[in-house]
């Protein structure tokens, strides 16, 4: 199988994939006791056929359809390009996460890149000087990081360094320019909160890689034949267990969008896709919550797919199957 | 229009309805010296967003406080109730007869590209959208009169260019307060997507306020969902020709994650100004550079006791109700839950209405009459104890101890630390309070929507005596909201067929007086004075409802806005108000 | 056993796994016990709200309509509340111990069912192979696509916020890592010679599968659960902190929620629960990586 048919193999998957986390999303919201409705109802005064209102409020939200036809309607205007209209904001779901998503890319792209750099380093660090003092106290330190919950981790931080100290503001400021230092500034403590459970855990993953390596024969090898010693971790050992940590990363990626950055975005205000899709889950904005998980689901089969190529890549020894 | 979005409040937090109600302009209020600086002027929120700017079909206050900047609406009152005028040349007039309304329009009122507005515009937005059947616009009931026992709508109709007369059949005094609500689309534009719902609510003219012209102090500049809102300084502002009023260029609502956040907001100097809770409040009346104004609100704290069949018995007994009122003390309430910072209440009519009144009000819950000896002795007469040694113990009539269930929602700090006084307060005499807190959607459709069991009725907040909730329950906190001008707008919550009576409370004499309060009769005031202060009396003696407070809100400003007048209505200049 | 004696006595030399399961048995106890010797976590008190810890103060105000002014008392931490009180006079220690077990429940159940639906998943797609295989494998693949905290938020918004429910929701969504291990293993284990050997002898499926293959994978299980456990513990707390926790009970994320309004004043109600929540996810963690490293073969 050439790496193209395979490709395509995998893409074909993908689509599967996400056609069921659509149908399932899709299926489950419609399946909940609650009516967008029934806030309506709730405010009526006397003097209202309610019956009629019911109706009407319906065939405004598009839920009076038999629900095959829902949702093969749905299909047919996703096909299209149509998200559909968010009723809880009053706009274009299309045009909502235009405006919105680029407050969890910049979030996310920087913790990343923070966690990466920073996660790398500690590795490498803890494995070249395995079982000393200083690999110990990391070690407790990763763990520590990957146990702490995010979002009391967020609200610490807002107390110590906003409320006490000042430093920062106590929300984000979406005024400012996004290629500027204040909003570098502005980003520091949610990123900070994101990112320190990625840190942790990627210096786990370099260490054990980087450790795996080191024990193997080319690695002998190499020391034997007398390189520097900065040669031998750097060049062999390094390379080598970069592979498995790429993949990780890779593979991690969707649950933090999805998982750390959306309760990061909450903590903090920033009102980024996660942010957004909570509002959206409470206010029975069906399109908008469609629409979220739907851009869930593609990144992770997006990272999957770069994963895997990324495999295949680094180490052309690797067959698909 | 801000107090008829929201009669009923989630919870008894309080909501921001009334700090941007009638944001609209006066141009009597003589102002000395001209503003000499510009800025923003930026409010923080941490409520919610806005669902829509598209006002007919908004059924949250956020919405038309929004809407509210770039419409100012025919009129708004002063804190003391005196009329402004907005869009009206002169004050709407009544018929002799009472029933026929005439509503005479600035002629200089323009939408966006210079077409005048007319009364024609007010007449088609009514007969053509607001009464339409495609369209089912909440409030329409608001617009119906009851004729040979059918429920219709009023007929408006165009006198000329910048008048409209709107006809009634049956007279209806209050009905005044509904007119001065009244809004407008441009219907040029409306015109175009007329008859179908979904086309209308994705109309993009209708969503982004393009329309508004000259009608408003600002205009829409952007929105970002759940972010903030942006209106713009409105050069051509009907009201700004001679001095050049909004003296702010934006006026913007931020919207904040926590009230915390915005508290610290408020405090870094960040946003002009924000609601704050009571905890706060003294840490920023301290501060030099924050103004703080203690200003009361339109909506009462209260408990509803459940009278229909699926709660106790034992609340279906006028003297029961009055004694588990007398058990639990106002005092506490306010001091325990909102540091002081409200009224005791003990009926519906708030001291700032002009219509309120409080000889013969019986104050239950306060002084003398929040007496927990009492309290139980009134139990043990209505059959809910027996005496032992001496000491009287509550018990139900099957000789099991009373238990409650208290209904309340969650995310309301306040409305559970009311919850758990009140568990305290009647734990004190002996009833055992089962506290459960649901989400509010949930409170809505399993525990104020009810029907006739085993009936196919379509489920509502009241569907008559005989209906019941899904779930059972004694006891639900939450607000109502009272327009202080025309209290018989409560009649939704008192009168037997109400709207909101979910708690099946029904008494023919409070149906007679809500029905005289809007009848010819009533077109004497001293005639609805007297039925207010009767209403009031029957209400805090029947107690269909604890009334529990009027809570006052706090507003901090910047120490450098100038112009403002505390008050119910305080932001009814605030297109006078500056930067000194 | 004697394999259990030998993981444990593995599992002993690693000193951070004894310390978190030391911290474990420790909060279990508390937990059991708490109930006879704190006072009741439900019991509010208005006369002693917001009281702090010991060493502490903390000022409150009551503003006075009439006169427009305030009346200001100190609140010192005494030792009869030695974490203090919340906005409603409840005791925080009693709260904290009555968190612990709605923690502790979560996290065991919750895990309990994922793994239970997990390991069912893969020996069964191992197992038969084939169409089967196909079909489990590609439900497994559109659950794990599926964003889980949304998945979780929605499911708890829609069905409602009880304990019972959350704890099936986090059981229902989280199976998936499982599945894909237990198949793995199982998949190495059928071609096996005495699974074969059963087979040829007409031992039935379920036979193999419970005697034979379930029993040869449990080490990786349980090694599993133990690192799946703190998940569970942070979903719920989650949910809590964004308002979508059973209302009825006190979980640390329920107090955590609650005490974020006030943290500028009643600092200790936000920060104690996340201590907690910390120190136990910490310890599952640290066992369930000793567990890890003892279980593996030549691991240390």
């Amino acid at each position: 199988m050439s790496l193209r048919t395979y490709i395509a193999k995998r893409l074909l998957h993908a689509v599967l994939i996400a056609w069921g986390v659509m149908t399932a999303a899709f299926f489950l919201m419609r399946l909940g006791p609650n009516s967008p409705a029934d806030k309506y109802i709730a405010s009526l005064g006397a003097g209202h056929n309610v019956t009629a209102v019911v109706a009407a409020i319906e065939s405004r939200y598009g839920i009076d359809k038999p629900l095959h036809e829902q949702y093969f309607n749905y299909i047919a205007s996703l096909l299209q390009g149509d998200w559909g209209w968010s009723f809880g904001t009053s706009m274009p779901v299309m045009e909502l996460i235009k405006t919105h998503w680029i407050y969890s890319f910049q979030l996310v792209l920087l913790s990343s890149i923070f966690a990466i750099v920073l996660g790398i380093s500690l590795g490498m660090f803890t494995a070249v000087k395995k079982n000393s003092r200083a690999d110990h106290i990391a070690a407790f330190f990763s763990f520590a990081g990957i146990s702490i919950p995010h979002f009391w981790l967020g609200i610490m931080l807002i107390l110590i360094f906003s409320v006490k100290f000042g430093w920062f503001k106590t929300y984000y400021d979406t005024s400012l320019p996004m290629l500027s230092l204040e909003n570098l500034h502005a980003l520091t403590l949610p990123v900070f909160t994101l990112g320190t459970g990625m840190v942790a855990g990627y210096s786990r993953y370099v260490r054990s890689a980087m450790l795996e390596n080191m024990g193997k024969d080319f690695v002998r090898t190499a020391r034997a034949k007398g390189l520097p010693e900065r040669t031998v971790i750097g060049k062999h050992v390094f390379r080598n267990a970069m592979l498995p940590v790429i993949t990780i990363i890779m593979l991690d990626m969707s649950g933090i969008v999805f998982g750390g950055a959306y309760i990061t975005e909450v903590i903090f205000g920033i009102p980024g896709l996660g942010w957004m899709s909570l509002k959206a889950v409470f206010a029975d904005d069906y399109s908008v919550v469609m629409a979220v998980t739907l851009i869930g689901a593609f990144v992770t089969l997006l990272f999957n797919l770069l994963a895997d190529i990324a495999y295949i890549y680094l180490d052309p020894r690797i067959r698909y199957e | 229009m801000c107090g008829r979005a929201a009669l009923l409040s989630a919870g008894i937090g309080l909501s921001g309805c009334l700090e941007r109600e009638a944001k609209e302009q006066n141009q009597s209020t003589n102002l000395t010296g001209a503003p000499g600086k510009s800025g923003k002027f930026i409010e923080g929120s941490s409520g919610g967003d806005a669902e829509t700017l598209n006002w007919l079909l908004a059924s949250d206050a956020t919405s038309f406080g929004y809407i509210g900047l770039t419409l100012d609406g025919l009129m708004t009152y002063d804190n003391n109730f005196n009329t402004i005028l907005r869009w009206m040349k002169k004050d709407i007039e009544v018929s002799d007869d009472g029933l026929s309304y005439t509503v005479t329009l600035r002629d200089d009122l323009e939408w966006s590209g210079g077409k005048p507005v007319t009364s024609e515009d007010f007449v088609y937005t009514m007969k053509n959208l607001m009464f339409a059947d495609w369209m089912a616009y909440s409030y329409a009931g608001d617009w119906k009169e009851e004729v040979d026992g059918k429920s219709v709508f009023i007929e408006p109709g165009v006198d000329n260019e910048t008048t409209f007369t709107i006809h009634r059949k049956t007279v209806n005094p209050e009905f005044l307060y509904t007119v001065t609500d009244l809004n407008v689309y441009p219907k040029h534009i409306a015109s175009k997507y007329e008859g179908d719902v979904k086309t209308f609510t994705q109309a993009p003219e209708l969503n982004d306020l393009s329309y508004t012209g000259n009608l408003g102090p600002y205009r829409y500049k952007e929105w970002i969902r759940n972010d903030k809102i942006v209106m713009e300084h409105n050069p051509d502002y009907y009201g700004g020709k001679v001095k050049g009023e909004p003296y702010f260029d934006e006026y913007i609502i931020k919207i904040f994650g926590t009230s915390e956040a915005r508290h610290a907001a408020m405090e870094a100097g960040d946003i002009t100004s924000t609601g704050l809770e009571p905890e706060q409040v003294k840490k920023f009346k301290e501060m030099p550079s924050v103004q703080v104004f203690t200003v009361p609100t339109s909506q009462y704290q209260m408990m509803q006791y459940n009278m229909r069949d699926n709660g106790w018995a034992g609340l279906k007994d006028k003297k029961v109700r009055q004694a588990l009122t007398m058990a639990i003390g106002k005092e506490k309430i306010i001091q325990q839950v909102r540091l002081g910072f409200g009224e005791p209440a003990y009926s519906f009519i708030p001291k700032t209405s002009p219509w309120y009144d409080d000889t013969g009000l019986l104050k239950l819950g306060l002084g003398d009459l929040y007496n927990k000896n009492k309290a139980k002795e009134m139990l043990l007469d209505a059959g809910y104890g027996v005496r032992e040694n001496g000491e009287i113990k509550l018990v139900d009539k099957n000789g099991a101890k009373i238990k409650l269930k208290l209904i309340t929602n969650t995310g309301s700090k306040v409305a559970e630390s009311t919850a758990f006084l009140v568990k305290q307060e009647l734990g004190d005499i002996g009833i055992e309070v089962d506290i459960k807190l649901v989400p509010w959607e949930t409170e809505l459709r399993k525990y104020y929507m009810n029907k006739v069991p085993g009936s196919d009725q379509q489920p509502r907040n009241n569907n008559g005596a005989r209906a019941v909730s899904e779930e059972p329950w004694d006891l639900i906190l939450a607000g109502h909201f009272v327009d202080l001008l025309q209290p018989s707008g409560s009649e939704i919550f008192f009168a037997t067929d109400g709207g909101l009576n979910i708690y099946g409370y029904s008494n023919p004499r409070v149906d007679a007086l809500f029905k005289k309060a809007r009848s010819k009769e009533a077109l004497d005031k001293n005639v609805r004075k007297e039925v207010y202060a009767e209403l009031s009396k029957i209400l805090s003696e029947d107690q269909p409802i604890d009334f529990f407070t009027f809570p006052t809100a706090n507003i901090a400003f910047k120490a450098d806005v100038k112009g403002i007048e505390p008050g119910i209505n305080m932001n009814y200049n605030y297109m006078e108000w500056y930067f000194g | 056993m004697r394999l259990a004696a030998y993981y444990w006595e593995r599992t002993k030399r690693q000193r951070p796994a004894m310390a978190g399961l030391a911290f474990i048995i420790f909060l279990i106890i508390l937990a059991v016990s708490g109930p006879f010797f704190t006072v009741s976590p439900t019991q509010v008190n208005f006369d002693e709200k917001n009281i702090p810890p010991p060493g502490f103060t903390l000022e409150q105000s009551i503003y006075n309509a009439s006169s427009g002014g305030f009346v200001t008392t100190v609140q010192r931490g005494t030792w009869e509340h030695p974490l203090g009180t919340d906005g409603m006079g409840r005791d925080m220690l009693a709260m904290l111990i009555s968190g612990a077990r709605v923690s502790l429940l979560v996290g065991l159940l919750a895990t309990g069912i994922a793994i239970i639906i997990g390991a069912l998943i893969g020996i069964t797609s191992a197992y038969f192979g084939g169409a089967m295989d196909s079909v489990l494998m590609r439900a497994t693949d559109i659950f794990m696509t599926f964003p889980f905290l949304l998945l979780l938020i929605l499911i708890v918004y829609l069905f409602g916020s009880s304990l019972t429910l959350i704890i099936m929701a986090i059981g229902l969504t989280g199976w998936t890592g499982t599945a894909r291990l237990v198949r793995s293993e199982t998949l190495s284990l059928r071609t096996r010679e005495f699974i074969m050997a059963s087979k040829a002898l007409g031992a039935s499926h379920l036979r193999i599968i419970f005697y034979h293959l379930l029993p040869n994978t449990l080490s990786s299980i349980i090694v599993l659960a133990t690192l799946s456990i703190p998940g569970a513990i942070l979903a719920e707390a989650a949910l809590s902190f964004i308002g979508l926790g059973d209302p009825q009970v006190a979980s640390w994320g329920n107090i955590l929620n609650a005490g974020q309004g006030s943290l500028q004043t009643a600092w200790w109600v936000a920060v104690e629960p996340g201590m907690m929540l910390f120190f136990t996810v910490l310890a599952f963690n640290f066992m369930g990586e000793g567990m890890r490293e003892a279980f593996e073969p030549g691991g240390d």
